[in-house]
């Protein structure tokens, strides 16, 4: 009995220990390795990890957005307009871009959720293809194909202390991890409320939802334009740290990678497997680049994404194989409880 | 006045009419019987007072309100709430779960309180989960509270599909063919339950092919057929009206 009620504290608090343990070593990882390779790995892990729970997100609700990408270059360069064409201070202009974002998230989904399904995967897709292609061919605004170059933003004063993202590369790590740490729980606590319940009714049986009184639309629309906003978010200090943004940095390829890291991480855990999917597949794809064989990433991630749906079937990922793990460590006590009669 | 009332609707499917100038006036607290032939349109009156169609000519009123046009769930809302001929349930939920996302309508805090998880919020859910299971307790589906629903039987699927329209508390119940496929046991069962929910105040419209259902419960009757009322008064009587056997059986033939 003892020890059955020892396997039930276990089982709740591991999963809180060690996130919590993996939190912290992420806040203090600059004073273990802060070479820029390493650094960059996750600070772009980060980012994509946010559009991924977007994708999540969105996938909630029974939609199968084809077309994230396109939120962040519109956070991209509406980030990127605004400081270096406008002028506009890097805060005033980080907050546009996802409420920009947003606004065409919000505008998108009230017209395209109606039909919802096959046919909003498929427009969503040509959306994605249609912001590249604006983006491209409206050079008086976005420089088409040559892009635009950003400078980094300004030091921050605080006291004494200076945050210099000239200098360094920590500054931007810390600014992920906050950006992270804001999206995570907005993500979270939609995901585990009573919303993220009617999230799941209305992608299990739409039209029982709407009969008891679900307005389909209203979350359909929530779920769409949040994924947005955190998207258009992620885009903007995307393109403010890797300096640059051109129409080839949000194409139709971004749009099947944030759909493959939410997948792949396993969709069970909004913001954890939205993570450990962005951080698997970015290390992947980083390390394939160096390999000298063309193209190589897209065949290794396909092979990736056939590999996880017959291993971890019905919307598992790799998050999914922690449980699986202590289920097994614990499995005696498990029927040690359920057999004790003392 | 009576509670819903549906005036002169017609319902057209390309030139087909499945119905045609129907009225009806339910009143508060009673159970209506809708019966009639296959195909005679009782589950498109169903739909259309539900706002699953929209009626081509004609309304549906209120509480003197009229609401065709509406969706289905801002007439749900408005508290008429239906169930579906077959087993429409939430896909891999268990008893609870499937409870728990029918509980829509249950919560006054809005979707900020939820999001900023408030104390009003947190009250909410708790009352939720309290009214779950005194209606699982109520209804004897207490034991299977943890079961995948679909792995119930087929009595108690029905059950928990009409248990789960409770949940978006309803001022009328259409229930579309509770006791379909069920044998005469099973078929009581469900009727007692249905008692009991009238019984709570909650008027039901009823509509059913088996009539010892509808002459064991209901107080009025209407007969539909090909789109038309033929019929409407107590049940008894009704049924031995000559044009309802007719509808039913076809022309009597003198040998």
């Amino acid at each position: 009995m003892i020890i059955g009620r020892r396997y039930i504290d276990y089982k709740s608090l591991l999963p809180k220990i060690v996130a919590g343990a993996v939190v912290l070593v992420l806040a203090i990882f600059p004073a273990i390795d802060h070479s820029v390779v390493t650094l960059s790995i996750l600070i772009s892990s980060g980012i994509w990890g946010i559009a991924a729970m977007g994708f999540t997100l969105i996938l909630r609700t029974g939609q199968f957005s084809m077309g994230q990408a396109a939120f962040m270059a519109i956070g991209g360069y509406v980030a990127a307009i605004l400081t270096v064409k406008l002028g506009v201070p890097f805060w005033p202009s980080f907050l546009a871009s996802g409420v920009l974002a947003g606004v065409v998230a919000f505008l998108i989904g009230i017209v395209v959720l109606r039909v919802g399904g096959t046919y909003f995967s498929i427009i969503t897709l040509a959306f994605g293809e249609m912001v590249r292609i604006v983006i491209t061919n409206w050079e008086s605004v976005t420089r088409g194909a040559a892009g635009i170059l950003l400078r980094p933003p300004a030091p921050i004063a605080i006291g004494n202390f200076e945050i210099n993202f000239a200098t360094s590369i920590v500054p931007y790590y810390y600014f992920m991890f906050l950006l992270v740490a804001i999206s995570g729980l907005v993500f979270w606590q939609i995901d585990r409320s009573r919303i993220g319940g009617t999230f799941r009714g209305v992608a299990a049986n739409p039209m029982l939802s709407e009969h008891l009184g679900v307005p389909l639309m209203k979350y359909r629309v929530i779920a769409f334009t949040v994924a947005g906003v955190f998207t258009g978010l992620a885009g903007a200090f995307h393109v403010h740290f890797i300096s640059v943004v051109t129409p080839l940095v949000y194409g139709l390829w971004q749009s099947i990678q944030i759909m493959m890291m939410s997948i792949v991480g396993g969709i069970s855990s909004i913001v954890g497997g939205s993570l450990i999917g962005a951080f698997a597949l970015y290390t992947v794809s980083n390390y394939l680049t160096r390999v000298p064989i063309f193209n190589i990433q897209y065949l290794v991630f396909g092979a990736v994404v056939v590999l996880v749906v017959l291993f971890l079937p019905r919307g598992t990922g790799i998050i999914d194989l922690w449980s699986r793990f202590w289920r097994k460590v614990f499995k005696d006590s498990d029927i040690y409880e359920e057999f004790s009669t003392d | 006045m009576a509670l819903l009332k549906l005036e002169r609707v017609t319902k057209l499917f390309g030139k087909l009419a499945a119905l045609e100038d129907i009225n009806l006036d339910v009143e508060e607290g009673e159970i209506l019987g809708i019966v009639g032939p296959n195909g005679s349109g009782k589950t498109t009156l169903i739909n259309v007072i539900s706002g699953y169609y929209r009626p081509t000519k004609g309304e549906v009123i209120f509480k003197g309100e009229k609401i065709s046009g509406l969706r289905p769930d801002q007439i749900a809302a408005k508290g008429i709430v239906r169930t579906f001929q077959s087993n429409v349930l939430y896909e891999g939920a268990t008893v609870l779960e499937s409870m728990l996302l029918s509980s829509h309508l249950q919560y006054q805090s809005t979707d900020w309180e939820a999001f900023l998880n408030t104390k009003r919020y947190k009250d909410d859910f708790e009352k939720v989960v309290g009214r779950v299971l005194e209606l699982l307790k109520e209804y004897d589906l207490l034991n299977d509270t943890f079961l995948p629903a679909k792995g119930l039987s087929h009595g108690f699927q029905r059950m928990l599909g009409i248990l789960m329209a409770l949940m978006a508390n309803p001022k009328v119940l259409l229930l579309d063919e509770p006791t379909t496929g069920m044998n005469h046991e099973e078929a009581m069962f469900v009727v007692g339950h249905i008692k009991k929910i009238n019984q709570q105040g909650v008027t039901v419209v009823l509509v059913e092919h088996n009539m010892k259902v509808i002459s064991s419960i209901t107080t009025k009757v209407v007969v539909l057929d090909f789109g038309h009322k033929i019929a409407e008064g107590q049940p008894r009587e009704v049924m031995n009206r000559p044009e309802v056997i007719q509808a039913y059986l076809g022309t009597e033939v003198m040998v």
